[in-house]
């Protein structure tokens, strides 16, 4: 089986929710926001939070750790992710600024969230997911 | 993403703690729970015990119920649902009125109706 590595050129923003490391390709991570209250949305998972209005964009925040562990992590800051289709917060309970990823990039799971979470990857002395922005919105976008 | 498109005429609602708002031409009707006893309660959609102190009746025939409601005659721009919300009311949720400095999720009274009806207990 072929084992992809991340690209040596590529910079991701590597951030933590809760115990858990993520990493997310620096170009899709447009900023770092406390959000205000949110509203939440009829019918919603519990992992999506709610959203806020910022520069006139409608921002879903996503609890990673509800998403990914099942285990709610609470925080006010999110990293946003931004492509084509949209905006997304991620709660972010620290963030470690930006830098390079090694290892592999092969899906953790073959299931859930998991398939767009890669890995084994580090940063540094961390364990980091490295976070597949397109599949993450697919994912959510099928209600999951 | 399409630019925001204004609405007049809304009814700002609230479930236990949580906003929703609705076209005010959507509404045929505002009654009481006593009245409407089969309305489905709004509160069901965050997961809550269902309960009402007024109904909006819409044209389908069919009730939601929810705790408090406003009528503003205003306009108010309607902020496009993102991607990853637009399934989570069950293809009711039209977009988000930003209003009173916050925001209100915009819902098809009767396909929000439909929904709810979903969500209760026994509901196939």
């Amino acid at each position: 089986m072929a084992v992809h590595e991340p690209e040596a050129r590529q910079s991701y923003l590597v951030f933590a929710c809760g115990s858990s490391w993520y990493a997310v390709p620096a170009e899709s991570a447009a900023e770092v926001v406390t959000f205000p209250e949110l509203t939440r949305v009829p019918g919603a998972p519990a992992h999506l939070l709610g959203v806020f209005a910022h520069r006139g964009e409608v921002i879903p925040v996503v609890d990673m750790g509800l998403l990914v562990a099942g285990v709610s992590q609470s925080s006010r800051r999110a990293v946003l992710v931004r492509l084509p289709r949209g905006t997304l917060g991620l709660t972010a309970s620290t963030v470690a600024g930006v830098s390079p990823v090694t290892g592999a990039l092969e899906p953790l799971g073959s299931a859930g969230v998991l398939v767009h979470l890669r890995g084994p990857a580090k940063s540094g002395p961390r364990d980091v997911a490295v976070i597949d922005p397109e599949g993450l919105f697919d994912h959510l976008s099928q209600g999951a | 993403m399409a630019p925001a498109s204004p609405v007049r005429g809304m009814l700002f609602c609230h479930a236990g703690p949580h906003r929703l708002a609705f076209a005010a031409h959507e509404v045929l009707a505002i009654s009481s729970p006593g009245e409407e006893a089969d309305a489905a309660s709004a509160r069901l959609a965050f997961q809550a015990p269902a309960g009402a102190m007024r109904v909006l009746v819409a044209a389908s025939g069919g009730g939601v119920g929810v705790d408090t409601l406003e009528i503003d005659a205003e306009s108010h721009p309607v902020l496009p649902a993102p991607c990853v919300t637009v399934h989570a009311s069950g293809g009711s949720l039209r977009g988000f009125v930003l209003a009173r400095g916050v925001l209100w999720p915009l819902l098809g009274l009767a396909d929000f109706e439909r929904f709810l009806r979903g969500l209760r207990p026994g509901a196939a």
